[in-house]
């Protein structure tokens, strides 16, 4: 319920929005690039306002638009000159995939470095972890892909330079071609995991060292406990908890990162398609955009809440009795 | 006895943290033996070691220098990797963790908690471990169904159970319980107690009881042990220590259990413990109420000094400042005989206060100035710290003995002045320099918080009041720092808040400077309030003796069955 309204509150805001800013559409649509000044007769903007149903009162293109919404009409590309949702619908995957590659990767190594690093604790191998983790975190993502970009493409030629999948390429076989995907997405998914791995760590460092440090696992040796056991079902199950939340919160910061890394790699996802929207003033396409990032960003808060729910059961509990 | 007889043996054992600076002793040198199916009581402060005792037993410490053996059944467990440490743990010695919320591990099942030491040690198939859960939580009260909920589900009570359930899962041969009824309202508290005492009886586990509640300890246990400053200062059979204590701390954390002293108002041990290890000589000097120089010099051992009792203690114990043995006194009066005392006797030990109650005419008074050497007696004699009393040297000296008049006004001197009346004692003992003795009088006079300003230091007798009289009284008799105070009546002319006000300030600077006082009175009201012990005096004798909360709860003789009735008779 408490989502059908935030997106509700989101879609209003993606309507109004364009609508509050200054400036006449028509200006860009007509100009050609750097010339702005060319102007509409009045005959050719009564034309567009009329094709674009600009003349109708607002409340009217409110409820239009929301109808189109639910249809899943996101209006048409200016530039492409396709329907929005199409573009959007060919480009998402590729975003998802890097995204999804990079959180799962950069939460799990994380979540086994910071572990580690809080077992071994003012050991060595946690100064080490610390002191090189703390120094990759600081470095930008997209400068990490350019710099990846330059030794590994352009320098070593181990990985293609840009796009996603080789173009014009024959298989032979479905894993062929999953080996080019992957072989393409390897160095974007790398620089944005190793952009987030530092932060990983260190959440669950110390979200690790707490729990390690608890009344309940003095009370898991005391029981004479496999180490296993201690380790995996007693210590990380905690430890886990702040590290879900962190994952899906950062997930709209991860999109955003993954524009910019997309740019630099040439990669054909969403955020690739959002710099050529924004350049040529594609404003259907850009609002389109806008909304399927907020609704998957939602949709993934949505997603943690569950996750969150199963793994504490003191979450969302108010019908048991309460500890006193 | 040789080893192999106890199930647990620890010898000398001392535990250090040493990731805190200076490092911290918490266990010094402690030395135990439990049988199979033995209860030990383990009392003290917070903070003296109790529960790091706990944890060293189980092998649970982190970062800290273990020194000594704890010996489990021949085998010595310090040193022992944590591999086979972890085949004695739970199925051998299970621990009844102190209750918090924490204590349980928040996202895991209550069942899967209990269960998972079975599958642990025993290797037991889901459903077998599934219903011995179900029994487990059945003996500990507690109805099946909890097992499907988490610890944030239950009350402190239930959870006190769940732990229970949790330590006797694999059946312990040792189970240590670390203060399982704190945060518990009483009646919780007491279903815990008789819980783990029916369990104990059925399954017959040793039992090491770490509790600060000296109730508890008293139902559960058959030994005890007090523990300051991490070594053990008292060790002994728990009835015989609790009702009679011989170290002043036992004492002094009897003083301050309210579940003991029912009436009496409470009064808790004065000053801080001293960080542990950092004290060469006894632990407890500092805060002693008969400690001496030389008790900082080295560290009392513990000796036995009767039967199944133990105490470290340079004096051996609390030490007996006063004794009289078969006191008889008659007075003739015309013709008539009157036996007034009939062969009392009494002993008064340092710190504490003894109320000698009875009606009036019982002889109280005059039994008072015998003890005090005011009067000789017919027969009998007394002795102050072990040496006889004759004449007046047990009064005429500093640390000695002193008595505070019933009446106020024949014991000050009207015609003198509020500082020569004070100072008046040292100078017949011709103590040090008249500004010494001057400056010593004025600290008594502070004490019993009387003004200390020229014009009030000048001022006659004659012209204070009764209670500021009184006060008077009190503070000649405090400018010698006696050790044993013998107050007569002192408070009953006075009125009810006059004497409130005194009597709690007597009984503060008891605490504080902790002398013994003999309190002399027919108000039972007052005895109750602050006696440790009482004597009840009848015709001349003492008809019956004990701890005060004995005597106030269950008296026995006739005489103070009556006594009682009619001093209470008139309470709502």
């Amino acid at each position: 319920m408490e989502y059908l309204f935030t997106i509700w509150v989101l879609v209003t805001l993606n309507f109004f929005l364009p609508r509050a800013m200054p400036g006449d559409p028509f200006l860009y649509l007509s100009a050609d690039e750097g010339q702005e000044v060319a102007r509409f007769s009045e005959e050719q903007r009564q034309y567009y306002l009329e094709y674009y149903g600009l003349d109708r009162p607002v409340a009217g293109q409110y409820l239009s638009y929301l109808a189109d919404l639910l249809r899943g009409d996101l209006g048409y590309s200016l530039y492409y000159n396709e329907p929005v949702s199409a573009i959007i619908l060919r480009r998402l995957p590729w975003t998802t995939f890097l995204v999804m590659a990079a959180v799962l990767l950069s939460t799990v190594s994380g979540t086994i470095l910071g572990s580690l690093s809080a077992w071994y604790r003012e050991k060595l191998l946690d100064k080490l972890l610390f002191f090189h983790l703390i120094l990759l975190s600081e470095v930008p993502a997209f400068l990490l892909g350019l710099v990846l970009l330059f030794t590994f493409a352009a320098g070593l030629g181990l990985f293609p330079l840009s796009g996603a999948i080789t173009h014009f390429a024959s298989y032979s076989s479905w894993w062929e071609k999953l080996l080019d995907i992957l072989h393409h997405a390897f160095l974007p998914v790398m620089a944005l995991t190793i952009a987030r791995l530092g932060g990983m760590y260190l959440l669950s460092r110390n979200s690790m060292t707490t729990v390690l440090e608890k009344d309940y696992l003095r009370t898991a040796w005391a029981k004479g406990l496999p180490q296993k056991r201690i380790i995996f079902r007693h210590a990380l199950r905690n430890a886990l908890l702040p590290i879900v939340t962190r994952v899906f919160l950062s997930l709209g910061s991860l999109v955003g990162g993954a524009i910019l890394v997309e740019n630099v790699f040439a990669y054909p996802g969403l955020g690739h398609l959002m710099r050529e929207a924004v350049m040529v003033h594609d404003y259907p396409l850009v609002q389109g955009i806008f909304l399927v990032v907020t609704i998957c960003v939602l949709l993934a808060n949505f997603l943690a809440d569950l996750v969150y729910r199963k793994l504490d059961p003191r979450i969302g509990d108010y019908s048991g009795i309460r500890g006193g | 006895m040789t080893a192999e007889q106890y199930l647990l043996e620890i010898k000398n054992l001392s535990i250090t943290y040493h990731a805190v600076h200076p490092p911290v002793k918490a266990v010094d040198g402690v030395s135990l033996q439990l049988r199979k199916g033995e209860s030990l009581g383990i009392i003290g402060e917070s903070g003296c070691g109790k529960s790091t005792l706990a944890l060293g037993i189980m092998g649970l410490l982190k970062q800290v220098g273990v020194e000594g053996e704890i010996i489990y059944r021949g085998q010595n467990l310090v040193g022992l990797p944590e591999k086979r440490l972890r085949n004695y743990r739970w199925k051998d010695m299970a621990m009844v963790f102190q209750n918090s919320l924490e204590v349980l591990n928040p996202v895991l099942s209550i069942g899967e908690q209990i269960g998972e030491p079975l599958r642990a040690h025993y290797n037991l198939s889901p459903l077998e471990i599934d219903q011995k859960v179900v029994k487990l939580l059945e003996m500990a009260g507690l109805e099946p169904e909890w097992r499907h909920c988490y610890p944030h589900q239950l009350s402190g009570g239930m959870r006190q159970r769940v732990l229970l359930a949790m330590a006797l899962s694999c059946d312990p041969e040792l189970l240590i319980v670390d203060e399982p009824t704190t945060s518990l309202d009483p009646a919780s508290k007491n279903e815990v107690l008789q819980l783990l005492q029916k369990l104990q009886k059925k399954s017959g586990f040793a039992m090491i009881l770490i509790s600060h509640d000296l109730g508890a300890v008293k139902k559960l246990t058959s030994r005890v042990m007090t523990l300051y400053c991490g070594r053990v200062v008292e060790l002994g059979i728990t009835s015989e220590v609790l009702k009679n204590p011989l170290h002043c701390y036992t004492r002094g954390l009897l003083n301050s259990s309210p579940n003991f002293f029912r009436y009496k108002d409470l009064w808790g041990i004065g000053g801080e413990p001293p960080p542990g290890g950092s004290i060469e000589g006894c632990a407890f000097y500092p805060r002693c109420c008969q400690g001496e120089e030389s008790c900082r010099q080295a560290r009392p051992p513990l000796r036995y000094v009767a039967l199944e009792r133990m105490v470290a203690c340079h004096k051996g114990g609390i030490e007996t400042f006063l004794r009289a043995e078969g006191i008889r006194k008659k007075y003739i009066l015309k013709e008539r005989e009157i036996e007034a005392v009939k062969g009392v006797s009494l002993e008064i030990k340092s710190g504490e206060v003894v109320a000698l109650v009875g009606e009036s005419g019982s002889g109280k008074s005059t039994l008072a100035h015998i003890l005090a050497g005011v009067l000789p007696a017919d027969a009998g004699q007394v002795f102050f710290k072990n040496k006889k009393v004759e004449g007046r040297w047990a009064t005429k000296m500093v640390g000695g003995m002193q008595i505070i008049f019933q009446d106020p006004f024949s014991a000050t001197s009207h015609r003198l002045k509020v500082l020569e009346v004070v100072r008046e004692p040292l100078d017949i003992i011709k103590w040090g320099k008249r500004d010494e003795r001057e400056e010593e009088a004025m600290k008594a006079l502070q004490k019993v918080q009387l003004p200390v300003s020229p014009e009030f230091l000048n001022r006659y007798c004659y012209a204070l009041s009764g209670g500021q009289r009184q006060r008077l009284a009190i503070a000649r008799a405090l400018v010698t720092k006696p050790k044993l105070l013998i107050a007569d009546e002192v408070t009953s002319m006075l009125d009810p808040s006059t004497q409130a006000n005194l009597l709690r300030e007597l009984k503060a600077l008891q605490n504080r400077h902790g002398f013994a006082m003999l309190y002399i009175t027919h108000d039972l009201h007052l005895a109750r309030k602050i006696a440790d012990k009482v004597y009840v005096m009848y015709r001349g004798e003492i008809v019956e003796t004990g701890v005060s909360f004995e005597i106030f709860e269950n008296p026995e003789h006739v005489y103070t069955k009556r006594l009682l009735r009619e001093a209470f008779r008139d309470l709502v």
